[in-house]
């Protein structure tokens, strides 16, 4: 499937005088899995409750799946699912009859809405509690059915805020090839927001990162990595000692350096190479074992973004 | 819009009837509710009990405080349990999440007091075979049903307005019980400001009138409120200011 599943064009929000969106613009390609990123405060629910049409934009445009955020929010809401920050059962309530009020909801034909019920609730390993009422299960097993309401009605485009949070390791990477799957296979957007950045870079085709209400980058991991951070080289060899580095410094090229305990780290500057460098160090009797280039993860790339921009959020 | 209403109504009784059965205290009340109300008093009235005018009162009484507890907890407890955004962010209308959460107001509260009813006839067809069937005459059980659907539809239009504005169903609750005894104090304090002479005229007015102007006329007050409420409630309800609330 190709297109934009989601359009936001200069889109502002304002809560009397704290600014939550702040001329943010962004477009998330269908069929990805889209990664919102940002600390706590940045303006990521703030974004899924527009683009939903739960708040009034007070500027900028936006579109989903082609439909107009300001005048067909009915719409998006009719081809979406989403999780926002709770899960949204009712604990009083069975899993069974969660997923079947869901299912009415969504006007799913009773026979495919069991079939559909038995699926989920199998994959995700909920069949046999299905009688119980949701109050009585963890918080664990309450985000998976939170995850299968959302999945219940096969949507376009699932919105998940945060949808790992509280999943033991075995849920949640199964939860992570769920959402692959869903991409890949079923050509489902999925915009997800997380606080877990590895979970990003090895899901997300696509990232933004938003802080203050404003977008500040976005891409896919490998360019976000690319455009922020450079490449660090790490050279180990355990001759290597302080008169080695306090002579590498003498030498061009170099941004940072760091001596590690068998070692040393360093940052090179654009255009510059390391093999004068290498060569430097085993003239002046230094043994070498490794040269190895490391690239930044998206953790460092992400803080070092924020760090640029300013920590602060402004809205939840 | 009928079928997304149905759904929400049916998720409502669900919600409801697991909290009392669930909740030991709450299935018990009922069951004393309804012996106390279905079993004991007709018995100690007899026969009279069908076309007593205690029953105009008690019933439309009963059925309103049921209709408000559950509104109260079909709005205000939906906010407070945190599910009402996930709600919002459904396909469901606007109109169909209100007026499910009224009808099952409103249902919950009529049958209950229908079970009641049918509970206070077996009890009084056991206890006096030689007169039975006994039954609320057709004139009588019209009225006592209108007047008991207009109780429970005020209760249910100032419940979602009260609701809509509140947190939680505590804050709901302590509202209501405000404005509850607002609207049966303030009549009687406004006839006590009113002059002797005023007084004694509207007294024999009312003598003058029978139960059935009385309770329609009771029905007309209340009816006419519940819908106004209901109104105010409609114009109220909308999915940005709720989910920014």
């Amino acid at each position: 499937m190709t297109g934009v599943a989601i359009r936001a064009t200069d889109i502002a929000k304002q809560f009397g005088k704290v600014t939550a969106l702040d001329h943010a613009t962004f477009e998330v390609p269908r069929g990805i899995v889209f990664g919102f990123l940002g600390p706590n405060g940045a303006g990521k629910t703030t974004v899924i409750r527009t683009l939903l049409g739960l708040l009034r934009l007070d500027g900028g445009e936006g579109s989903v799946l082609g439909f107009d955020v300001a005048t067909q929010s009915d719409s998006i809401r009719e081809r979406t699912g989403a999780l926002l920050e709770h899960d949204g059962l009712y604990k009083r309530l069975t899993a069974e009859q969660n997923l079947d009020f869901w299912g009415r909801v969504w006007r799913i034909p009773r026979a495919e809405r069991r079939r559909r019920m038995e699926t989920l609730l199998t994959r995700l390993g909920l069949w046999e509690r299905r009688k119980d009422a949701v109050a009585e299960w963890s918080r664990g097993m309450k985000q998976k059915l939170a995850v299968a309401r959302t999945l219940l009605h096969r949507p376009e485009l699932v919105f998940l805020d945060e949808p790992t949070a509280g999943l033991d390791p075995v849920a949640a990477a199964a939860l992570r090839d769920d959402l692959e799957h869903l991409a890949s296979e079923e050509g489902v957007t999925v915009f997800l927001t997380t606080h877990n950045l590895a979970e990003a870079e090895r899901l997300c085709a696509r990232i933004g990162i938003i802080n203050k209400g404003r977008v500040v980058a976005l891409g896919t991991p490998a360019e976000l990595r690319d455009a922020v951070g450079s490449a660090s080289i790490i050279i180990r060899g355990p001759s290597i000692t302080p008169a080695h580095v306090a002579m590498l410094r003498t030498r061009a090229g170099i941004v940072n350096l760091t001596l590690l305990e068998d070692g040393v780290q360093l940052v090179l500057a654009p255009n510059a190479t390391v093999t004068p460098l290498v060569r430097a160090l085993i003239e002046h009797g230094a043994e070498i074992e490794e040269v190895r280039r490391e690239r930044p993860t998206l953790e460092r790339t992400f803080l070092d973004l924020i760090a640029d921009d300013g920590h602060a959020g402004a809205a939840t | 819009m009928i079928t997304d209403t149905l759904t929400i109504l049916r998720k409502e009784w669900l919600e409801f009837r697991d909290q009392l059965l669930r909740l030991r205290r709450g299935g018990i009340s009922l069951i004393v509710i309804v012996l106390l109300l279905g079993v004991l008093t007709p018995l100690q009235f007899g026969p009279d009990w069908l076309s007593s005018w205690i029953v105009m009162f008690y019933f439309p009484t009963l059925a309103s405080s049921m209709a408000s507890a559950l509104i109260v907890d079909a709005i205000a407890g939906e906010r407070e349990r945190q599910t009402l955004e996930s709600l919002l962010a459904s396909r469901l209308p606007d109109s169909a999440i209100l007026f499910g959460k009224m009808l099952a107001a409103l249902s919950y509260g009529s049958a209950f007091v229908a079970v009641n009813a049918l509970v206070a006839c077996l009890t009084l067809n056991i206890a006096h075979p030689d007169k039975a069937p006994l039954f609320f005459q057709a004139r009588f059980g019209t009225l006592l049903a209108i007047l008991t659907l207009a109780a429970c539809l005020a209760q249910t239009g100032i419940g979602v307005f009260i609701s809509l504005r509140s947190k939680t169903v505590r804050q709901a609750q302590q509202t209501f019980g405000i404005i509850m005894l607002v609207i049966f104090l303030a009549p009687a304090l406004v006839f006590q400001l009113l002059p002797p002479e005023r007084r004694f005229s509207i007294i024999a007015t009312v003598r003058g009138w029978g139960m059935e102007q009385i309770a329609l006329l009771a029905a007309l007050v209340l009816g006419s409120i519940g819908i106004s409420a209901a109104m105010f409630a409609w114009a109220r309800f909308r999915r940005g200011k709720l989910a920014l609330d």
